[in-house]
């Protein structure tokens, strides 16, 4: 149970206090502490993974509908970015924002065609999106620069190398934070246990009045705008954008990875999956270079997270450790033992009731 | 304007090209139906089959289509395993969305394993009779797109006549159509299902075969497949084995039509178009029966 | 056991309800809503009657707006809510259980109920869940259904019976004038029908409607001022428990005749 541990609540609340201010610290002096500028973007390339995962997580841990085509508002954020700072020579922050509300403004449309029935044509159009800009991004050449790239102009042109990784660092941690506060206000507030309704049971959910299908599609659009400011700050820290790498399918899986490793429901699990995929991602790229096999590595991973912890690595742990500590189950709460029977015999039915709602046509 | 033999040559490569996209959607909606799982990895298996045939035909020479002896009855087993072993194994709550994360990671676990093997470099199949072609009425036509075209109309006749005309097919159809029925009538329906992805499975393996015979093949080439044929099975209606045909056809024709005028990238958009155009106007599909609403 | 009654309701013509004329739903060719006409009596508890696959849960479905009907018109008191949306329709105060009793599993008990709160404005979605005021009322009707002590539980966690309970108090909990109950003494132990059927009686005492359909013969006449008999997609009779009680085609549609 996962509120039985039974911790007086002020304890709990300062500990995690506690916790939070040490992780703020660790992160805030990283820069100052990392021996070379390599280390800077080896962080920033984290903290970059760690916004997209929570930006994904909004759609993805909310509602319960796994987008695999996040990747496209990343995407779409950095070109948007990269064209308005090149081609239309705006400031190019000014460029950021506006980028972001444009990709959110797309995402009503595309939110409309994949939201409006459930699950299969919503994974679909997710893909399918990707592919799509894939094939634009790269036929208009003209626009795009296709796949000769896309040169960014430096935000910051007089900067050195080490001083611009720096500041970067710090706009992505300042990103990540807007990114992790927006869902945490979500997350406690009536709009959120209503998405969080949805993924429960949408049509449970709907029958007691909450109008499913608007909540999904804004928090679809909010997640979109969130992906695409974090494509567009890579846009101006990287500087060079290939539609293969900024449209690829397999940024979208990393986000979903990280996300479903940490644990979708937990504020922190995307930030969490994404320190260790993203290091060890950067780590085999160093190592190893670029080969075939990170996608074997990652389809792995994705596979033994999906069949055996689908709930993430922060449940997982948290049943491990309430394992160690449960020494006397019941004095935590007086429990029958026709209680537990019924319990046990209800954990069987929940997945009979489950089988009949997904397979039940009408 | 194209002149007219053009549009004619156009239609009859809309038409074999058509009769493959059905046969590997009818595999698609096939998983859709009796599972209720989008099934990314069927396009990596559909490319695993050609580097079979591919890999068998350079290191003995036979002809790839002789691959297909060894690749049907393996894709077939490796499809009623997927069932089996993995499917049923997630939480039936979140089997939509948990299948489509297991089958997308098999795909990428195949196209990593291929990139490895075979690296990167693109491949292609030279057979006495890849550079032949005939005349038919006007319009040039390479033999090897008729072969594919052959294999695939045989396969999807006889996945046809299997559905319609076996007790198996019936067993298959009635779990599609409603799974607490059919088992009230009796039928197995988990080992039906197994089966049905199975079936599915080997269309992707005859697929293949025959895409390796006209078609430079690479490890992602999978991501090309997969978008189109997800697009042919929610415009034709998700799980609906003959609106996955009739759209598959109605499709690559409009986009072997459109390659006169734009180029090949571009003409591939119409799979898109009509995906959202689909979902926007008609979300259950053209052909779809109530199955499909609420997906 | 019974809660006070209200001044005893002259003779009149009853109000309509939830009413429906022409409706009609067929999946491919099995036809399940053959154009069924019926109205239910508003401040009664109507009871929706019949053998199985006779229509009652497409019935169900079609008038809280699940599934749209291929025909015809459904109206809540006057008020036109054909092809609705299923939340538009729980909005007008329709509330409804499901036939095999859904509720939100991995939520906790309270938030199963927390959930069910429908804020207007903008600054009322994004305020937190789980006010004051909001949970006392969730936490009333918990103590109603006798499950407050599981407040802090997660519903997946709960037996059978609770979730009958809960779900039953999350459907309150969204303040409904008209209640839908799809089978609510389904694998339910005789102690907890005769609790639901009590439960019925109390909140219909304080003004609710019910519409339940039920197979459990001596709950329907039982509890219902109005019952509602459906054999093949539409109705074939109705009137109170006593008349058909003794109604030939009622026994007729039942033994297959």
């Amino acid at each position: 149970m996962r509120r039985g541990s039974e911790l007086p609540s002020r304890t709990h609340g300062l500990l995690h206090l506690g916790a939070l201010l040490a992780a703020v610290a660790v992160a805030l002096s990283f820069p100052s502490m990392a021996p070379s500028p390599y280390e800077i973007t080896v962080g920033i390339a984290i903290l970059n993974y760690a916004v997209l995962s929570t930006s994904w997580n909004f759609v993805g841990g909310f509602t319960g509908y796994i987008s695999l085509g996040h990747g496209a508002f990343a995407g779409l954020g950095a070109y948007g970015t990269g064209l308005l700072t090149a081609k239309a020579e705006l400031p190019p922050f000014v460029a950021l924002f506006v980028a972001a509300a444009l990709v959110a403004v797309l995402a009503v449309p595309v939110g409309y065609a994949a939201l409006r029935v459930r699950g299969a044509s919503f994974v679909i159009v997710s893909i399918a999106l990707v592919l799509i800009m894939l094939l634009v991004f790269q036929s208009w050449a003209s626009l795009t620069g296709g796949s000769r790239g896309l040169v960014v102009p430096r935000p910051f042109p007089g900067m050195l190398r080490a001083e611009h990784h720096r500041t970067f660092y710090f706009l992505f941690l300042a990103l990540l934070a807007t990114a992790l506060l927006s869902w945490w206000v979500i997350d406690r507030s009536r709009f959120g246990m209503g998405l969080k309704a949805i993924r429960e049971d949408e049509d449970k959910a709907q029958s007691l009045g909450t109008p499913t299908y608007t909540y999904k599609l804004v928090v679809f659009v909010v997640s979109a705008a969130f992906t695409a400011l974090a494509g567009g700050l890579y846009a101006l820290w990287f500087g060079d954008l290939d539609p293969v790498f900024q449209f690829s399918i397999l940024s979208g899986a990393y986000m979903v990875l990280m996300a479903l490793l940490g644990g979708v429901r937990h504020l922190y699990g995307p930030l969490l999956g994404a320190v260790a995929v993203g290091y060890a991602l950067e780590y085999a790229k160093v190592e190893y270079g670029d080969t075939p096999l990170h996608l074997v590595v990652a389809g792995l991973l994705l596979f033994v997270v999906v069949m055996f912890m689908p709930d993430g690595v922060i449940p997982a742990a948290g049943a491990l450790l309430a394992r160690f500590r449960r020494t006397g189950e019941t004095s935590i709460r007086e429990v029958t033992a026709a209680e537990l029977r019924g319990r046990r015999e209800q954990d069987d039915g929940t997945e009979v009731r489950g089988s009949e709602r997904t397979t039940r046509g009408a | 304007m194209p002149s007219l033999s053009l549009v004619f040559q156009s239609v009859v490569l809309g038409v074999l090209l058509g009769g493959l996209y059905a046969l590997l959607a009818a595999g698609l909606t096939l998983y859709f139906g009796v599972m209720r799982v989008v099934m990314i990895a069927h396009s990596a298996f559909l490319i695993l089959a050609a580097y079979l045939a591919w890999y068998a035909h350079r290191e003995t020479g036979i002809d790839p289509l002789l691959t297909l002896v060894v690749t049907v009855p393996l894709f077939f087993a490796a499809g009623v395993a997927i069932q089996r072993l993995l499917l049923t194994r997630l939480r039936p709550a979140t089997l939509t969305m948990m299948s489509v994360l297991l089958t997308f990671s098999v795909a990428l676990v195949i196209e990593g394993l291929l990139g490895y093997a075979f690296s990167g470099t693109q491949r292609r199949i030279r057979l006495g009779y890849s550079s032949a072609s005939i005349e038919f009425f006007g319009a040039r036509v390479a033999v090897v797109k008729l072969i594919a075209f052959g294999m695939a109309a045989l396969a999807l006749l006889g996945l046809y006549v299997l559905m319609k005309h076996s007790r198996f097919g019936q067993a298959l159809r009635a779990t599609i159509q409603h799974r607490e029925a059919a088992q009230l009538l009796g039928i197995d329906t988990d080992r039906i299902a197994g089966y049905g992805f199975g079936l599915g499975l080997a269309t992707a393996a005859v697929g293949g075969t025959a895409l390796s015979l006209d078609t430079t093949i690479y490890p992602s080439l999978h991501w090309h497949w997969i978008g189109p044929l997800m697009a042919i099975i929610v415009v034709g209606g998700l799980g609906s084995v003959p609106g996955a045909a009739i759209a598959a056809m109605t499709l690559g024709m409009l986009q072997s039509l459109l390659q006169l005028e734009l180029s090949t990238t571009w003409a591939q958009t119409v799979f898109y178009v009509a995906l959202f155009a689909t979902l926007a106007v008609r979300p259950q599909g053209f052909f779809g029966g109530r199955l499909a609403q609420r997906f | 056991m019974s809660a006070p009654q209200e001044a005893p309701e002259p003779e009149r013509e009853p109000e309509p309800s939830l009413a429906t004329a022409g409706l009609t739903k067929s999946f491919g060719g099995v036809t399940a809503l053959d154009s069924a006409t019926v109205a239910f009596h508003h401040g009664k508890v109507n009871a929706l009657i019949g053998p199985n696959g006779s229509g009652k849960t497409t019935f169900f479905n079609c008038v809280t707006g699940m599934i749209r009907p291929d025909a015809g018109r459904v109206t809540y008191r006057g008020r036109d809510l054909t092809g609705s949306p299923p939340h538009r329709i729980a909005r007008a105060g329709v509330g409804r259980s499901f036939q095999l009793c859904r509720v939100f599993p991995r939520m906790t008990v309270l938030e199963n109920l927390l959930a069910a709160v429908r804020p207007g404005s903008l600054a009322g979605q994004l305020a937190r869940a789980g006010g004051r005021a909001e949970t006392e009322r969730a936490r009333g009707w918990l103590t109603r259904m006798g499950i407050e002590h599981l407040e802090r539980a997660e519903a997946r966690q709960l037996s059978w019976g609770q979730q009958k309970l809960l779900e039953l108090a999350g459907v309150l909990m969204s303040e409904p004038e008209l209640i839908l109950l799809d089978e609510p003494a389904g694998g339910v132990n005789p102690a907890l029908i005769d609790r639901i059927c009590d439960l019925v009686r109390e909140l219909n005492a304080e003004g609710r409607t019910f519409l339940i359909v039920e197979h459990n013969m001596d709950m329907v006449m039982s509890l219902s001022d109005h019952v509602v008999v459906f054999d093949r997609g539409r109705p074939i009779a109705q009137g109170p428990p006593s008349v058909i009680q003794s109604d030939e085609r009622v026994l007729g549609a039942y033994l297959g005749v």
